[in-house]
């Protein structure tokens, strides 16, 4: 996201509301995520279960704080593409109902 | 109803009623090797009736009803009677029946080890699991295989064996005419005909036993192995599972627990002896 509009849009927060918590369950090519709340069975690969691990504490996050968070332990390249990708990735989740707003 | 049976089938009882005797006289020969339950309470109930006030006597039309049933379900004719119940069963088991994940896959176990097969219509896997029944396995089921939520087994469902257009004379050249059903011409799948499962695979209906290779055969194309990842095992098994939404996260730790404990292959075949080969082969090296 260009440095501008980031700072027009107001910054959006995120939480794992404990009962959005998966049953999760990696398989040599993909994880399986349970949501019980919904019934449903998301099939996932990285960067997805890597994001929920690293907000499963249920603190409010921003993306930024995702990529503090994800940085120590993984390379996400540059910061840019990667805060980028991470907005997307929390937006599609909130999409799913497995993160909320904060 | 003016006809009727009652039919246990691996854990599941079935009452049969039918306005015309037919359907149920050749029931009654069919299974006449498994258990007498007249006295159960059946888990479910198909019913046979006319699709009109007249339709009892006038072109017989029948209309498959029962606990559970389908809106736009399409009326058979009275020829295809052994048909209608036989698709009533598998109707009520598939919409109705919880007590296990439901799979729609053949099995066959050898050694207290269970194969599953499973695969569109037309791929073989009905075929394959009464052909391995007659060269030293134990058939387990053509249709559904029952995958117990708790200890992870396969609990057998060896109702009669559905056998459709060449495999009709394939099976029947090995199995004889004694063990075969009335031939159903010109049905919604072509020519059907049922086989008798060996007397060994109804005395066991009751024994499971552990999954140890899922297959995905595939009839028709020249003889090919690959290996299946979990992930897409995971994926055809909830497209082939009736119950996997309805049961909820225990059947998400059932079919969980199978994809990752059970080594699995998609395996193209061009006749019933390759396949044999080839199944002998995985047999002996993976499972």
């Amino acid at each position: 996201m260009p440095q501008e509009d980031r700072f027009l849009k107001p910054i959006k927060r995120y939480r794992i509301d404990p009962r959005d918590a998966c049953r999760a369950c990696a398989l040599d090519d993909l994880t399986l995520l349970y949501h019980a709340r919904s019934g449903q069975t998301h099939m996932v690969i990285s960067p997805v279960p890597e994001i929920l691990d690293s907000i499963e504490d249920g603190a409010s996050v921003t993306a930024d704080d995702l990529w503090d968070r994800l940085t120590q332990s993984y390379d996400l390249g540059d910061r840019g593409e990667a805060l980028a990708q991470i907005g997307a990735q929390l937006e599609a989740l909130e999409a799913l109902g497995l993160v909320r707003a904060a | 109803m003016r006809h009727s049976l009652t039919l246990q089938i691996g854990p599941a009882t079935f009452r049969i009623g039918s306005a015309w005797r037919q359907p149920v006289e050749e029931l009654t020969r069919l299974y006449a090797g498994y258990p007498d339950r007249h006295d159960a309470i059946a888990d479910f109930t198909v019913r046979l009736q006319p699709t009109g006030p007249l339709r009892r006597w006038v072109r017989p039309s029948i209309l498959i009803t029962g606990d559970h049933g389908l809106a736009d379900a399409a009326p058979m004719s009275l020829a295809h009677g052994l048909l209608a119940a036989e698709m009533g069963m598998n109707l009520q088991m598939a919409l109705g029946w919880r007590r296990h994940l439901l799979l729609h896959a053949s099995s066959v176990e050898k050694d207290g080890r269970a194969l599953v097969m499973t695969g569109e219509s037309g791929s073989g896997k009905s075929t394959l699991a009464a052909l391995l029944g007659e060269r030293g396995w134990r058939l387990m089921g053509d249709e559904f295989a029952l995958l117990d939520l708790d200890s992870g087994a396969i609990l057998p469902f060896p109702r009669l064996v559905s056998l459709k257009n060449q495999a009709i004379g394939v099976v029947e050249d090995v199995v004889g005419a004694q063990r075969m059903g009335p031939m159903l011409q010109a049905t919604a799948k072509g020519d059907i005909r049922h086989l008798v499962p060996r007397p060994d695979a109804v005395a066991r209906m009751a024994q499971g036993a552990m999954p140890a290779m899922l297959l995905f055969p595939r009839f028709g194309h020249d003889a090919a192995i690959r290996p299946v990842g979990q992930g897409e095992a995971f994926m055809r098994l909830t497209q082939a599972s009736t119950n996997y939404v309805a049961l909820g996260e225990p059947g998400f730790a059932a079919l969980t627990r199978f994809v990752t404990d059970v080594p699995a292959c998609a395996m193209d075949f061009p006749s019933g002896e390759a396949a044999f080969d080839m199944i002998d082969r995985l047999w002996e090296d993976g499972a």
